[in-house]
């Protein structure tokens, strides 16, 4: 514990005593909060922009930047979700089911003040906990967790999310169904074979989630704020920057620390990251609540649970990407890129080759947690006033910016297309009913489920049978079949709980 | 019709196209159904799976909402479950199969732009004269019947004036297009007044080159077709002076 203190210090001295690291700190935390907080765009789209420059920064600096990235830019992805519906990120995409409600019904402030907060929260506790346990809990996810345990969870995760979203639980599945099937588009994981390509080079290489995530959620968004206008039953947000009272968030402690684990937890496990820890801490707090039905109309514990969860899941997605060298997300796999182009590999070897660089990240990502609450605040008067432009001068904004981060990814106009063709089917799905969360959970998991499931099935020479003698597998399966059997039970013999769509 | 009749049919569209698609998707597994040496399920074992799933949770959901549903047609769950489809539909004139098809119409220029000029031109070479003359024609043509098509149906041509922005940005480039599209939605959402669109476009688009162009250096497509080409360039040479 002393050694974790002495290193934590030393690289918090590193970090500030070099004017270059505080300037890059501070223009990640800033940046990452904007770019998170700015309809259209999202901290990958910074990422993705910043991906070059890195090459002329010290390592260090490289991934110090990504990482204040990431944990503002998760954050920063809330404020959208609340304000306009429009998560940052795939793991804002829970915080929009309750923050947006509230942000109709006026208590805009309210709901940021609890994203703040708990975002700061979460990732400040996961950066401790990070800092204490990344070596041993990575030895034991070394030895725990293989591709039969990650495939069952993704499997589980997938179960679970398919109540989140949708409007009845048949849509919820159809529309996990589409992601999956979305993500099957380009090669397949173990032979490299063509699928649904229809003889178009750009389908060779699978359809990149960036466009998607823009197109389902951003630009569907605007689709639908647009009938509004057009039919002239468009209501503008009512604005408020009333913060919730301490004695409101000190209510809702079990949510919090639940999420954090829940966040952490996910967070760790190589290529689930922060958004199932978003929509598991969501949907546990929809299971342990007493009035579950008032879920998804506006209710604050919804968007404590999923800001606490994601911002959990950022120091806990760290440990994968450092002790094992696997990404647990978009942003991190961004990051292996940042070590690479410094030829570095990110792995157990880091700890040992480069023990200041990790503890000057480990350090930044502690403070840039911490800076959310102040920086957090001050940005919500601001942002807030957003609300007060009426929307049709905000929506070719906000397609702009759509625009400009989709093509941004790889520089090619086809993505610009498949976004908006996305926003279409995004506006007609959503007024049918589906969820366009579960598509992109479903594009998101649906490759990490493939491949795992052949690694598995491979390392179990083709036998069912094997996934029984690995108990967190069996365990994992067995909790995803439960709760599928559960819904099914729940569509035809129960009163459904209504979840707010999109 | 009766509204239960129309909330019928309309169960039976929807599972049908379901599993039209399921159909279609799995008659495409047969063209990669290839074996993999080291993996004996093959290429079209996951997404078969999931194919087979789907037409299971689309039958699922038929038997769902005319058991379910009907029970509880009346009752406030069944209301809320359509709230936002038939009521708004209804009231904005946005659905039905003739808004559904004028939609398709503007949703479908801009595929019609995209190949249409190979066509008539004969070559993909984007350095062919020929090829950008049609393209310049083409583009002329599509904006006006958008225009004519847009006059009665703006939410349709809400959905189809981005995706023909983009198709058009590749030749004609985002410099040049961004300001008239930027008008363009502002209009179709129902702003006319004049001065306070002028005054909004210069100031989005001065923001976007300003953070995108200056800042950031983002190369923004400037297209490859004259005289936009020419201009797309001009504007960057200007901005990142």
């Amino acid at each position: 514990m002393v050694e974790v203190f002495n290193n934590f210090l030393g690289g918090t001295i590193t970090l500030f005593s070099d004017p270059i690291g505080i300037l890059i700190f501070v223009g990640g935390v800033v940046g990452g909060m904007l770019f998170g907080a700015i309809p259209g765009v999202s901290m990958l789209t910074l990422a993705a922009i910043l991906l070059p420059f890195t090459a002329h920064l010290k390592p260090e600096h490289g991934i110090m930047l990504f990482s204040v990235i990431y944990c503002t830019g998760v954050y920063g992805g809330a404020i959208t979700a609340i304000l306009f519906n429009i998560p940052g990120a795939p793991e804002n995409a829970p915080t929009a089911f309750d923050g947006y409600p509230m942000t109709q019904k006026g208590q805009a402030g309210k709901a940021v003040g609890a994203a703040v907060m708990c975002s700061a929260i979460g990732g400040t506790v996961s950066a401790v906990i990070m800092m204490i346990a990344t070596v041993p809990v990575a030895a034991w996810a070394i030895r725990a967790f293989g591709p039969p345990e990650t495939f069952a969870l993704v499997f589980f995760g997938l179960a679970v999310a398919a109540s989140v979203g949708a409007k009845t639980l048949w849509k919820g599945w159809l529309s996990i169904l589409i992601g999956l099937m979305i993500a099957v588009v380009g090669l397949d994981p173990v032979g490299g074979i063509e699928r649904y390509d229809f003889d178009m080079p750009y389908l060779l290489a699978g359809i990149h989630f960036i466009p998607m995530i823009l197109g389902f959620f951003a630009v569907s968004e605007v689709f639908v704020q647009a009938e509004k206008k057009v039919t002239g039953s468009y209501e503008a947000p009512k604005m408020s920057v009333d913060f919730p009272t301490f004695k409101e968030l000190w209510s809702h402690k079990i949510a919090v620390v639940r999420s954090i684990f829940i966040g952490f937890f996910c967070g760790i496990l190589p290529g689930i990251g922060a958004t199932l820890a978003a929509f598991m801490g969501y949907n546990e707090a929809v299971r342990w609540s007493k009035d579950r039905m008032e879920f998804g109309k506006g209710k604050i514990e919804g968007v404590i649970s999923s800001e606490t969860a994601n911002n959990a899941a950022t120091g806990a997605a760290m440990i994968p990407l450092l002790a094992l060298g696997l990404p647990g997300g978009a942003l991190t796999a961004m990051m292996v890129g940042v070590f690479q182009m410094h030829d570095m590999e990110p792995g157990p070897l880091v700890f040992i080759n480069s023990a200041d660089l990790v503890w000057v990240v480990f350090a930044a990502m502690f403070f840039a947690n911490l800076s959310i609450i102040f920086i957090g605040f001050m940005e919500t008067k601001t942002i807030i006033n957003l609300l007060r432009i009426p929307f049709q001068f905000l929506a070719p904004l906000i397609l702009l910016l759509a625009t400009v981060g989709a093509y941004a990814v790889r520089g090619l106009t086809i993505d610009i297309i498949v976004m908006f063709i996305a926003g279409v089917a995004g506006f007609f799905l959503r007024r049918s009913g589906y969820s366009v969360a579960g598509i992109i959970l479903g594009l998101i998991l649906g490759k990490i489920g493939e491949q795992t499931f052949a690694q598995a099935m491979q390392m179990l020479y083709f036998e069912f049978s094997g996934f029984l003698d690995r108990p967190i597998a069996f365990g994992l399966l067995l909790a995803g079949v439960l709760t599928l059997l559960g819904s099914i039970y729940g569509a035809f013999f129960k009163k459904q709980p209504q979840q707010q769509p999109e | 019709m009766s509204s239960n009749d129309k909330q019928a049919t309309s169960h039976y569209v929807e599972a049908a196209i379901w599993l039209i698609l399921a159909a279609f998707l799995f008659i495409q597994t047969f063209s990669f159904n290839q074996e993999i040496e080291i993996y004996r399920y093959g290429a079209a074992a996951w997404p078969r799976t999931v194919i087979v799933l789907m037409a299971l949770a689309a039958i699922g959901q038929l038997i769902f909402n005319r058991t379910r549903a009907n029970r509880y047609e009346a009752s406030k769950l069944s209301q809320a479950l359509d709230e936002s489809t038939a009521d708004q539909a209804e009231e904005s004139d946005s659905s039905g199969l003739k808004w559904y098809l004028h939609t398709l119409f503007l949703v479908a220029l801009p595929f019609v732009y995209i190949n249409l000029p190979k066509i008539l031109a004969g070559t993909t070479d984007v350095g062919s004269p020929e090829l950008n003359r049609y393209k310049l024609i083409c583009a002329a043509v599509v904006t006006v019947l958008f225009i004519i098509a847009a006059w009665r149906n703006h939410l349709g041509a809400v959905l189809a004036l981005p995706v023909l922005f983009a198709a058009m940005m590749q030749d004609l480039g985002f410099y040049a297009l961004a300001p008239v599209f930027i008008l363009g939605i502002m209009f179709l959402m129902g702003e006319r007044r004049a001065g306070m669109m002028g005054a909004v476009m210069m100031g989005i688009y001065t923001i976007m080159m300003t953070m995108f162009v200056v800042i950031l250096y983002v190369g923004l497509p400037t297209g490859y077709v004259r005289p936009f080409y020419d201009f797309g360039t001009w504007m960057v040479k200007i901005l990142q002076f």
